[in-house]
């Protein structure tokens, strides 16, 4: 009788958490429910038409203060306009709903706006909920342009098409057009195989107070070959958390990956970067109440800086600076990109590679830490 | 003599600055049961994890059938069965696919693997419980998955830190019935134990360490302080645990001076010289004790471990 080689003793390893991991039928079942339910969630609150035909309305009130003809045209205008939902209240209705941002803005057009067509100075007013600014500027522009429209079939007796009109193309992509879904259960199912990864870690942390983890130091077993086979079953359950999660985004909600090659080759990447992040919790952890802590702590900070909720333009540009620092950026991006971009192999790639790298440098801080551990715990120093 | 299949050599252990254990030299033979003695702290279950290569000693070699564990960890390894305290097993899985996972650790594979996992099982009485799941078992059963586990490659050398430290009566002396058949099988053992009591039944040689030193290693007989008038002593295993008020209804059948002890299905019987023992035991047996196993000591271990009467080196 031999000592198996290092392959044969890392499979093992792997098939005994893979047994354990199955063991929990329904702890199991929540690890692929989790992250579906969070994804479909988030796909559902930012879910918007992505067919360019069915633009945005925003949501518009109009408060006529002036009984002339003009005021009146210009407010059927709105109202028939398709880049604004418009209703028409009064005053203090709309400063009520607007409270409520049910809508944010309203267009008041107050008295004397009749003088317009005498070309004389005449302000509309635009009341806005302080965290509507955008909408405001948006609710600007459609008044401009509605007013002035009328104002010249006013002055001129027809209407006047300006020379101008704006071509809308998406950049990113052939098929760039924003899938909400494609976003969340790329963002979601990211920062729950982060989560997996901790939870192994901690499971490795335990372990190793443990019965089994001394009879496993007795077997002709390497610490090496301890650790890639704890790393070797996290990643492949990882990467059966991504096949399950996109499995069910497409058949649910349509998710399309449209490079195959280059989502296989990033969820290989990502789910290798679990693997040694938890790896690392369980090295520089300490106890596992502690490490639990952290890991959170890290975990909802990275995927909030790299753009795992919310598209990472919704962030500050500082912000976005300092996440190109972190592994989630990347393989956010190379999602998206594999996903409703449809950009290049070459494109994910360079993010493939970029979760690839960070994830070598986690495990060998990892094996060099735990190393550490194993020899000073050897030598009663730990 | 046969050769040492354990040999523990001038060890010592320390823990920061402190030596648990302190220049401990032991030699446990092939069919040879070790028991080392010792209050909390004596450095007992430091030895135990030295020898199982769990820590390095800071001087002193371990080797096993030869094989020093510094000049190859992995080939002395395949000669140590290592029972560890705790429960050493997965509490999620059956108790056949923990020793199978063992058993691929020391490079066992397909027939021999289950083979072996269906005998190392039946060695300590789980053939019918191999489907079970371990955190599903009694404390005495999950003691003797313990021990399977660390038969399924079967070693050359058993290491048991305090096996019976969790178990009730009845399950102590299944233990020590599976240690006698343990040791007919050719293994050496070396188990740590508080009790004294145990060591005396159970060992053919007790090492007595206190405060990380060796103060007393030697057959039991050696170690004995001799009673007045001597005695002549026969421990047993009994087929069944016996009933209080049978015990109770032996004690008058027997000789004044005789002396019996039964805890769980162990039995103790001590008289003044080997004729009186004779008749105490004809004794037993007529009032229809069944006995599975004994054996007659020469002597007994004092309750105080003796002074240093023999170090090994």
């Amino acid at each position: 009788m031999t000592p198996p080689p290092f392959l044969g003793l890392v499979f093992t390893l792997a098939g005994k958490d893979w047994r354990l991991f199955w063991s929990d039928r329904r702890a199991a079942f929540l690890t692929f429910a989790v992250p579906i339910a969070l994804a479909s969630a988030f796909g559902l609150i930012f879910a918007k038409p992505t067919d360019a035909r069915a633009t945005t309305r925003l949501p518009l009130a109009i408060v006529i203060e002036d009984d002339g003809p003009f005021a009146k045209r210009v407010a059927e205008e709105l109202l028939a306009s398709d880049r604004c939902e418009a209703t028409i209240l009064t005053r203090s209705e709309a400063e009520a709903r607007i409270a409520d941002r049910r809508p944010s803005v309203a267009l008041v057009l107050p008295h004397g706006f009749e003088r317009l067509i005498e070309w004389r100075p005449t302000a509309i007013q635009v009341l806005h909920h302080p965290l509507a600014n955008a909408e405001r500027q948006i609710a600007e522009g459609i008044a401009m342009e509605i007013v002035m429209r009328a104002l010249a079939k006013a002055r001129f007796g027809a209407a006047v098409e300006p020379p101008l009109r704006t071509e809308a193309a998406a950049v990113g992509g052939p098929n760039a057009a924003f899938h909400s879904y494609s976003h969340s259960f790329s963002g979601m199912t990211l920062q729950y195989l982060l989560f997996w990864g901790m939870e192994s870690g901690l499971l490795l942390l335990r372990e190793r107070q443990r019965g089994p983890w001394q009879r496993l130091r007795t077997a002709p077993v390497p610490l090496a070959a301890l650790l890639a086979g704890k790393a070797l079953a996290t990643a492949a359950i990882a990467m059966l958390v991504v096949a399950f999660t996109f499995a069910f985004g497409h058949f649910a909600f349509g998710v399309r990956i449209q490079s195959w090659a280059g989502f296989g080759l990033l969820a290989l990447a990502a789910s290798a970067l679990a693997a040694a992040a938890g790896l690392l919790v369980a090295a520089i952890g300490g106890s596992e109440a502690r490490a639990r802590s952290l890991s959170i702590l890290a975990i909802l900070g990275v995927s909030m800086l790299g753009g795992l909720w919310l598209p990472a333009f919704l962030l500050p540009n500082w912000l976005r600076d300092i996440s190109l620092a972190l592994p989630t950026t990347w393989a956010m991006r190379g999602l998206d990109a594999a996903t409703w971009q449809g950009l290049g192999l070459a494109t994910i790639l360079r993010s493939t590679g970029i979760v690839a790298a960070f994830a070598l440098a986690f495990l060998t801080l990892a094996a060099w830490r735990l190393s550490v551990c194993e020899s000073n715990r050897k030598r009663g120093l730990a | 003599m046969a050769a040492a299949a354990l040999c523990l050599r001038n060890l010592r252990v320390r823990y920061g600055d402190r030596f648990a254990v302190d220049g401990v030299s032991i030699e446990v033979r092939r069919g040879e049961v070790v028991g080392l003695v010792g209050p909390n702290g004596s450095g007992k279950s430091t030895t135990l994890a030295a020898a199982a290569g769990l820590l390095d000693p800071f001087e002193g070699d371990v080797a096993a059938l030869g094989l020093l564990q510094s000049a190859d960890p992995a080939g002395f390894a395949m000669h140590i069965g290592f029972v560890p305290q705790s429960c050493a097993l997965y509490e999620e899985l059956t108790v056949a696919e923990n020793v199978a996972f063992f058993g691929k650790l020391f490079g066992l594979a397909g027939r021999d693997l289950r083979r072996r996992t269906v005998r190392a099982l039946s060695r300590v009485g789980l053939g019918d419980r191999g489907g079970h799941r371990v955190g599903a078992l009694s404390g005495g059963l999950k003691q003797r998955a313990n021990l399977a586990a660390a038969l399924i490659h079967d070693p050359a050398v058993l290491l048991l830190d305090e096996p019976t430290a969790a178990l009730d009566c009845a399950a102590r002396d299944r233990f020590f019935t599976d240690l006698d058949r343990l040791r007919d099988d050719g293994h050496a053992i070396l188990f740590t134990t508080h009790h004294g009591e145990e060591a005396e039944g159970a060992c053919d040689r007790i090492a007595v360490l206190e405060r990380g030193r060796l103060v007393a290693c030697g057959e039991p007989r050696d170690l004995l302080r001799a009673p007045a008038g001597g005695r002549a002593l026969l421990y047993g295993h009994l087929r069944s645990r016996p009933l209080r008020f049978a015990v109770q209804a032996l004690r008058t059948k027997l000789a004044a001076g005789v002396k019996l002890e039964v805890t769980g299905r162990r039995l103790r019987l001590a008289a003044g010289s080997n004729e009186d023992l004779g008749r105490a035991l004809a004794a037993v047996l007529a009032e229809g004790f069944e006995l599975e196993s004994f054996r007659t000591p020469p002597a007994a271990l004092d309750r105080r471990p003796a002074p240093l009467a023999t170090e090994a080196a």
